[in-house]
């Protein structure tokens, strides 16, 4: 077996592990409660049938290996279960709140990459220059101010004073642009400062200077030999970065009443409709390990030096 | 040439500072220290809060619960300098009160992360084999879940409150502290220092803590100072999300969420409880940046 087949057999089988290890997450959490989760959930005036009826209907009569074991394997035949409150399909609740969240995630995902590499490579070609200081300040400000607070100050400023975008919900495109903004700026500085670190390395590789050196355009050499490879590392980061990208989404989704999967699972915590947050926690964390693995996979596509080591 | 003698005059002090004291090591990191003017002012700041915490009672006449139907929502003025909020309480008082919440919260995360961490960090990269292994995959998969919503859903099944946020926190959190100890351990590991020790005949136990500990602590100290902004913001959010600290405890993060219903009466409720995270949490970041840039001079950025 080469190497390289080893190298992958092993990211797979960890893979594995980990996709299993976030279900059995997903499905212990809800036995973190104290006391009975159905009397939780049915609330103090619930009567005894009513609490032996819900246990059946959720399995939670049973042991708890076979009640993991139901879940998983409803879970793979595309049945996420009820919810509590609503009396509804889990998988209805969440067909209905993907999308929103996908904008939400996609534009702050979007502006974060695409603001985060321009400063980064201004920052990289005009060293210490002002604007390089401006990069390395605004991260500063960005990584030290709470997605809340920010998204509540961007409502106060633009829309409660300027009004210049509506303050809540999800009408039309204007809407978008605060909830999009407020991720996506902060975000923003985790690209930034890796962007100009690499592209001050890569601008002094020997194929740069090359590329100089035979009377290449400076722009051409910038932007189509370093920035292309400079922008490898990315890829990794963008991976790291996902899963806070998501969490940002979900507290922009609540200070925005944006109707997404980060608003239901909010409230379905806050109700204990304990079906719904398994479910939304366990999508979540497949898309973050997925993306993980996508990540590898590009990384070793765009870059063949990639290590084959751990 | 001025620069290079200059340079010269700075490795001797250095070098005089480091035979001068048994303390040399950290006598250097604090010279260095003293000298990035980014990291004075976060020290600077930090110890203001730290101060406004301890001294709160003292510093204002009112009382962070007490309500005042009729001075509700006033604006700042002579009496209440940061206005009243929706119940008649003084906002600044709840301000230098919750400096207490945010500090304890903040340092009982830090303690709670940090120990388990660093010990699993230590244990994995040191022996590595079962288990490194067990370590590591656990902290794959804790890490696939976003910190903020693995603990808001922890948080809100155990129950509103301090520890629950403490311990919502901490069980996410520690992954950091394990990974970068555990990498920093399998360095020092390689070092020949690690391998002379071994040759005269020092024992594994001794190893650790003789040469491996001292050696891993900077990247401790700098997790810690990393990871307290991230605690505070976290805590915040916890709270803004009705999962952490309960009103009518003077919480940063609760202020910000119940101004939030009075943003155009009386914004002055929202706003200063969220400077008063942001000048708090920027202050960490500073001593951090600082530190990361004393305690391992390679990776300056320059």
């Amino acid at each position: 077996m080469s190497k390289k087949q080893k190298y992958w057999i092993n990211k797979i089988i960890r893979t594995v592990i980990t996709a299993f290890g976030v279900t059995l997450i997903a499905f212990l959490i809800l036995h973190l409660s104290k006391g009975d989760p159905v009397k939780i959930m049915l609330g103090p005036y619930a009567t005894e049938e009513n609490v032996a009826a819900t246990r059946a209907k959720y399995n939670l009569d049973k042991p708890l290996y076979v009640q993991y074991f139901t879940w998983v394997s409803n879970v793979f035949q595309g049945d996420l279960g009820t919810s509590i409150r609503y009396n509804r399909s889990v998988n209805d609740l969440i067909k209905e709140r993907v999308r929103p969240t996908l904008i939400l995630t996609g534009g702050g995902l979007l502006i974060a990459v695409t603001v985060g590499v321009l400063l980064g490579v201004a920052a990289a070609l005009r060293r210490n220059s002002w604007l390089d200081y401006f990069s390395t300040f605004q991260a500063m400000f960005w990584l030290s101010i709470p997605t809340f607070w920010l998204g509540i100050l961007f409502l106060y400023i633009f829309g409660l004073k300027l009004g210049w975008v509506p303050i809540a919900g999800m009408t039309g495109f204007a809407s978008i642009i605060l909830p999009v903004l407020t991720i996506g700026l902060q975000q923003e500085a985790w690209f930034a400062r890796p962007m100009r670190a690499e592209m001050l390395e890569v601008l002094n590789q020997d194929y740069v200077k090359a590329a100089k050196a035979k009377g290449l355009k400076y722009r051409v050499v910038v932007w189509k030999h370093a920035l292309r490879n400079a922008l490898i590392p990315i890829i990794t980061m963008l991976a790291l970065r996902l899963p806070w990208i998501i969490g940002g989404s979900v507290v922009v989704e609540v200070v925005f009443s944006w109707g997404g999967m980060g608003s239901l699972l909010v409230n379905s915590v806050l109700a204990r409709d304990f079906p719904v947050v398994q479910a939304i926690l366990l999508i979540i964390a497949a898309a973050v390990v997925l993306a993980n693995l996508a990540a590898d996979i590009i990384y070793s596509v765009v870059d063949p030096r990639i290590r084959t080591g751990g | 040439m001025e620069n290079n003698e200059l340079a010269y005059e700075k490795i001797k002090e250095d070098i005089s500072n480091l035979k001068r004291k048994k303390s040399s090591q950290m006598s250097l990191v604090w010279s260095r220290f003293k000298k990035n003017r980014l990291a004075f002012v976060g020290f600077i700041i930090v110890s203001i809060v730290i101060f406004i915490a301890i001294f709160a009672p003292l510093l204002t006449p009112y009382n962070p619960l007490d309500t005042d139907p009729f001075n509700r929502l006033k604006a700042p003025s002579a009496e209440h300098w940061l206005g009243t909020d929706e119940l008649g309480r003084d906002v600044l008082t709840r301000l230098f009160y919750g400096s207490r919440i945010a500090l304890l919260i903040g340092v009982l995360i830090i303690l709670f992360e940090g120990a388990i961490g660093i010990l699993l960090g230590i244990l994995s990269g040191f022996f590595g084999g079962a288990i490194d292994v067990v370590t590591m995959r656990i902290v794959d998969i804790l890490r696939s879940f976003p910190v903020i919503i693995l603990a808001m859903a922890i948080a809100g099944i155990m129950g509103q409150g301090l520890l629950n946020v403490v311990i919502a926190l901490g069980i996410v959190g520690w992954t950091t502290y394990a990974r970068m100890v555990r990498s920093k351990i399998l360095s020092i590991k390689e070092t020949d220092y690690v391998e002379a020790a071994y040759s005269i005949g020092e024992s594994t136990f001794s190893v650790i803590m003789k040469y491996v500990m001292p050696n891993a602590i900077p990247t401790a100290i700098i997790m810690i100072c990393i990871m307290m902004p991230t605690a505070l913001i976290a805590s915040a959010t916890l709270s803004f999300l009705g999962v952490g600290v309960q009103p009518p405890s003077p919480d940063w993060g609760s202020m910000i969420a119940a101004g939030r219903a009075y943003l155009l009466r009386a914004p002055w409720i929202s706003t200063s409880a969220g400077l008063a995270i942001m000048f708090t949490v920027l202050g960490f970041n500073f001593i951090g940046d600082g530190l990361r840039d004393a305690l391992d001079p390679t990776t300056k950025r320059n």
